[in-house]
């Protein structure tokens, strides 16, 4: 079976780069883009079958609003977000609702910034219904 | 305009001026009585009943205009109720020197009241306004002097207080009057002046206050962005150090190992100071909590859950009472569990092997008493009171454990605060301390 293809939208370059190794070491093929315009782009391009996603980018929630996009979008809404954050601490917002209500927070899951490498191979197998 | 009083406090005092008058309208009845009844001084009753009538009337609408005008919250021009003052002080002024018509004029010592009046308005007005009702005194009671004097009006004389008509002694006339009117001067240019610098003073710390305010925002809103980022670099190097650690990226020697696990631990550390700091920082930024019903116990019981392998491994007792009535309190759950998380920690932390640990919950009917006591070094004397100030630490808490953020306590202090709680610390007579908070239970 081809290795499923992940794409990750965060603007820290180190942080996208270890989370790139991680997955790549598992044999997933791993695309990376800076915001989300870049992502919108590769999504087009490569149809990840799961997306990466940092909240915080270029404003505070950017990545909120892009998820919200994808999900308002037949052509992407179908494709599984775990989303990747720090924002708890910076924005505020109250990450207590299960993820996946889809009016609250539209993403299937979301981890808190940093994240062990075992825990975010656990979450994507189980997001890409390999596990 | 400048007068020494903000405008909510120029309205608490028009109404305390018109308390004040029911006073004084009742001291005057019973003067009256008492100077008929019991110094059997003849006094003109009717006419003096009328004044005190007159004073009731305007006593009434002027309570009357001013519920009106300050019903619903509005907000009256400071104008407005700096004119109602000047209209009660020069009514009263008329009213004072009509009392004086009726009851011996410059014969009475009462005159010496019109000190009170220009005290008041010296306070409450400005100092054009008080000149002008120390004016206005001098000029109606001179012209009551002078009228008795040259015999255009009847003179009421107080009998048996001054038998010797003094109203017609020039010298007495003269003297009394030129004291009295640079007395009410000398009393209202000083009291102006002293309200003048009180003024001035009061202006200075609001500004200074309102300065003060602004730069511990700025600062926090410093502290906020400065503590993002360097979360965002702690947690880049967390991840990468992760990957070598896990030898995804190929084996390790011992030694290799040794210090990767050194600088995760190291960058462990400086990332829990941080989003403490962070945590602190956007407490006292935002400005409410999103409060609510909770079980109290389920709190403290997952506090202790959280707890219980670090005292294990120092074979530490926990004990627990919690009073019946604890129940549903009110508050944020979250903040209210993870402070007595922290307390408890604390606890464990600075409390040596084998020893114990109790948390006693009492029910004080409208709010709970929380402590929890340890066996543990306790606190310097002297540290007591820094014990809660930011990055405060102890030295025998830095002895026991050198790397606490020192925030602890300070976040604690403010959670608790923020519930409208108070937070202390006492030293236990044979060993360790305890921490104590209560909490109200209703908002």
């Amino acid at each position: 079976m081809e290795q499923a293809k992940i794409l990750i939208i965060d603007d820290d370059p180190d942080i996208t780069e270890a989370t790139k190794i991680v997955l790549e070491n598992q044999g997933y093929s791993v695309y990376t883009a800076k915001d989300s315009e870049a992502g919108l782009e590769q999504l087009k391009t490569i149809g990840p079958d799961l997306i990466i996603l940092d909240v915080m980018m270029n404003t505070l929630r950017e990545g909120f609003v892009l998820s919200r996009e994808l999900k308002d979008n037949p052509k992407y809404k179908h494709i599984p977000i775990l989303m990747v954050t720090a924002a708890k601490e910076k924005t505020g917002f109250d990450f207590k609702p299960a993820a996946g209500d889809e009016a609250w927070l539209p993403v299937e899951d979301f981890l808190d910034k940093p994240v062990k490498p075992e825990l975010l191979l656990a979450k994507v197998k189980e997001l890409l219904h390999e596990s | 305009m400048k007068t020494l009083l903000r405008d909510t406090n120029l309205i608490k005092r028009a109404f305390w001026l018109i308390r004040l008058r029911w006073a004084a309208t009742a001291v005057l009845g019973m003067g009256v009585l008492f100077s008929i009844k019991i110094l059997h001084v003849s006094l003109p009753v009717v006419e003096l009943s009328i004044i005190a009538g007159a004073m009731v009337l305007y006593n009434v609408a002027l309570f009357v205009l001013l519920r009106h005008i300050t019903s619903d919250n509005k907000n009256p021009a400071h104008e407005t109720i700096s004119r109602i003052i000047t209209f009660q002080i020069s009514a009263d002024i008329i009213a004072l020197t009509s009392i004086l018509r009726y009851s011996g004029g410059i014969e009475n010592p009462v005159f010496l009241y019109f000190v009170f009046h220009m005290i008041i308005a010296s306070i409450l007005l400005s100092r054009r306004q008080s000149y002008f009702q120390a004016t206005l005194a001098v000029l109606f009671f001179g012209a009551l002097v002078i009228l008795e004097y040259f015999e255009y009006i009847p003179h009421y004389g107080a009998a048996r207080l001054a038998d010797y008509n003094l109203y017609r002694n020039s010298l007495f006339v003269c003297t009394t009057f030129l004291v009295f009117s640079t007395t009410l001067y000398l009393v209202v240019y000083i009291m102006t002046s002293i309200s003048h610098l009180l003024k001035q003073q009061q202006e200075w710390y609001e500004i200074a206050n309102i300065q003060l305010r602004e730069k511990d925002h700025l600062k926090n809103d410093y502290v906020l962005r400065l503590t993002h980022d360097i979360r965002g670099h702690l947690s880049a190097i967390q991840s990468c150090l992760n990957i070598v650690n896990d030898k995804i990226v190929g084996p390790l020697n011992e030694k290799q190992m040794d210090l990767i696990e050194r600088s995760y631990r190291r960058a462990g550390k400086c990332m829990a100071f941080i989003t403490a700091l962070l945590k602190l920082t956007r407490m006292k930024m935002t400005g409410t909590l999103e409060m609510g019903y909770f079980p109290l116990k389920n709190s403290i019981f997952n506090a202790l859950a959280a707890v219980q392998n670090r005292a294990a491994r120092k074979e530490i007792k926990i004990g627990y009472n919690i009073e019946d009535g604890i129940d549903e309190i009110y508050g944020e759950p979250v903040l209210i569990e993870e402070t007595i998380a922290n307390l408890l920690f604390n606890a464990a932390r600075y409390t040596p092997q084998n020893g114990t640990i109790k948390i006693n919950v009492k029910d004080q009917q409208d709010s709970i008493l929380f402590e929890v006591s340890d066996t543990g070094i306790g606190i310097p004397q002297d540290d007591i009171e820094k014990i809660f100030d930011e990055f405060y630490r102890s030295d025998n808490a830095r002895e026991v454990e050198r790397d606490g953020t020192g925030l602890g306590l300070s976040i604690a202090k403010q959670v608790i605060e923020r519930h409208h709680g108070r937070i202390w610390v006492k030293n236990n007579p044979e060993a360790g301390c305890t921490f104590s908070f209560t909490l109200p239970k209703k908002p």
